[in-house]
């Protein structure tokens, strides 16, 4: 786990996707991969996130969250 | 990287690019000279003519004299391994071609003078119109015809100018394929018999595009080639092999001393500043070393554990000029991270972080979290500096 950002991912508004691949590889540090057809953080990159809310976009609404833990 | 003078002149070669005949030798091995020759220290360094690095022989005996001398005599730093052998040229004018980048207008640019074997900054300044620059493109190269536009600019004519541009255009051509930041011959010189010859030449390739030629990476792990007078360290080590984690920034252009004040410091002047600062204010620098152009967390938080990994340092220094190319809070987060990850509390490890620039809010954010004391950019890097002396004490 991330010392200063945790990333989430609502695998709900996932499954069954087409563009999961897609929506996974936007990110610039490689901080999500797939795994059994499934988006999944990879936890020793998260703290690389640079915060370009790129994967925000990508994927569908709501399914992904991004916490900077040195806000809490 | 620097290539050595012989390696960059068989890359000439390569070119149909003609260079005096030579021989490269070792200590103790055969000679056979049977007229003048040039004997030429091979060492990444310019000014060896002046430095004593290139001297003249007529006989085997001279030439081995002479040869026992740039072996065995450190210069700028560098001790040479193999010596250069040319044969002497009769020289009835030297010229000037160099191919470089210009960062200001992002295109490469090619430089012409009539006078050669000069420093050509000095001359640029003291008669410009000596000097003739055109930058070009790295789609359509530089044909023959613009080179004899350049050339032509500097008054020179006839039979020559074709010969002058015919060269220029395939050092832009060396430039381009070997991802050189620089391709310079000084002299390249027109002999008694009416041919162009390069005398010298300095290649400089992009570290960042070495992953492209591999034979020339190869070149440069071979410890071989010179002996620096001053070995790098088991620590320094350490320092490159993290840099190279990722592509991202640079973090690890380390150099090793012998003080108790760790420094994580930006890139170029400022750098250099802080590290100066961090002495006039009476603190001993446990190391010099870069970082800059966004490294990744993890590469600054290894490095910050490296620097930790030192027994005697207790408290780094983190000073940055204020930057636009770096962001505050990746190298805030680097940094905690690997005090953390040392088994330290950052609070009391950081004698001072002065960032300032691209993020700061957010890196502040995170510093505050962790009780680190910062500065903005009100407080000059000398200032910063004589905080964390003060700290450090």
């Amino acid at each position: 786990m991330g010392e200063f950002i945790k990333v989430e991912i609502d695998l709900s508004r996932c499954a069954g996707r087409k563009k999961i691949v897609e929506w996974v590889r936007v990110c610039p540090v490689n901080i999500f991969k797939m795994e059994d057809k499934l988006p999944v953080v990879v936890e020793e990159n998260e703290d690389e996130c640079t915060l370009c809310m790129l994967c925000v976009e990508a994927f569908p609404k709501g399914a992904i969250t991004i916490h900077k833990l040195y806000e809490a | 990287m620097r290539l050595l003078e012989y390696e960059s002149k068989e890359i000439l070669s390569k070119y149909q690019i003609p260079t005096p005949a030579a021989t490269l030798i070792s200590k103790g091995g055969p000679l056979d000279i049977k007229g003048p020759v040039m004997l030429k220290s091979q060492i990444p360094v310019g000014g060896r003519g002046k430095s004593g690095g290139i001297l003249e022989a007529s006989t085997n005996d001279d030439a081995k004299t002479h040869i026992e001398y740039l072996l065995s005599t450190p210069l700028k730093g560098y001790k040479a391994t193999q010596i250069l052998i040319e044969e002497k040229m009769q020289v009835k004018q030297e010229f000037f071609m160099a191919v470089t980048y210009d960062t200001v207008i992002k295109a490469p640019v090619a430089i012409f003078s009539r006078e050669g074997g000069v420093d050509i900054e000095t001359l640029a300044v003291r008669e410009p119109g000596k000097v003739w620059q055109e930058p070009f493109s790295v789609r359509s190269k530089l044909p023959q015809y613009r080179a004899r536009e350049i050339i032509s600019e500097t008054g020179v004519t006839g039979g020559h100018l074709l010969g002058l541009a015919a060269i220029l255009s395939k050092l832009a051509d060396i430039f381009l394929d070997y991802d050189a930041t620089l391709a310079e011959i000084n002299p390249l010189a027109l002999i008694e018999d009416g041919r162009l010859v390069a005398l010298d030449c300095h290649l400089e390739i992009d570290d960042d595009a070495a992953f492209r030629h591999k034979e020339l990476v190869q070149l440069g792990e071979d410890q071989s080639r010179f002996e620096a007078s001053r070995q790098v360290t088991e620590f320094e080590r350490k320092a490159a092999e993290i840099d190279k984690i990722d592509h991202r920034g640079v973090a690890g252009r380390m150099i090793e001393f012998d003080g108790n004040m760790g420094l994580i410091i930006g890139g170029g002047g400022a750098s250099l500043t802080a590290f100066d600062a961090v002495r006039a204010h009476g603190g001993a620098p446990a190391n010099y070393c870069e970082i800059g152009g966004n490294p990744s967390v993890q590469k600054v938080a290894e490095l910050t554990k490296l620097i930790l990994s030192k027994p005697n340092v207790q408290k780094i220094a983190v000073i940055m000029n204020v930057v636009s190319n770096t962001r505050v809070d990746l190298v805030a987060r680097g940094i905690i991270k690997g005090i953390l990850e040392a088994g330290k509390k950052p609070s009391e490890t950081v004698a001072v972080f002065r960032i300032p620039g691209a993020w700061e809010k957010e890196g502040f954010k995170i510093l505050t979290q962790y009780g680190v004391t910062y500065c903005d950019r009100t407080v000059s890097i000398d200032a910063a500096a004589r905080i964390a002396v003060e700290n450090a004490n």
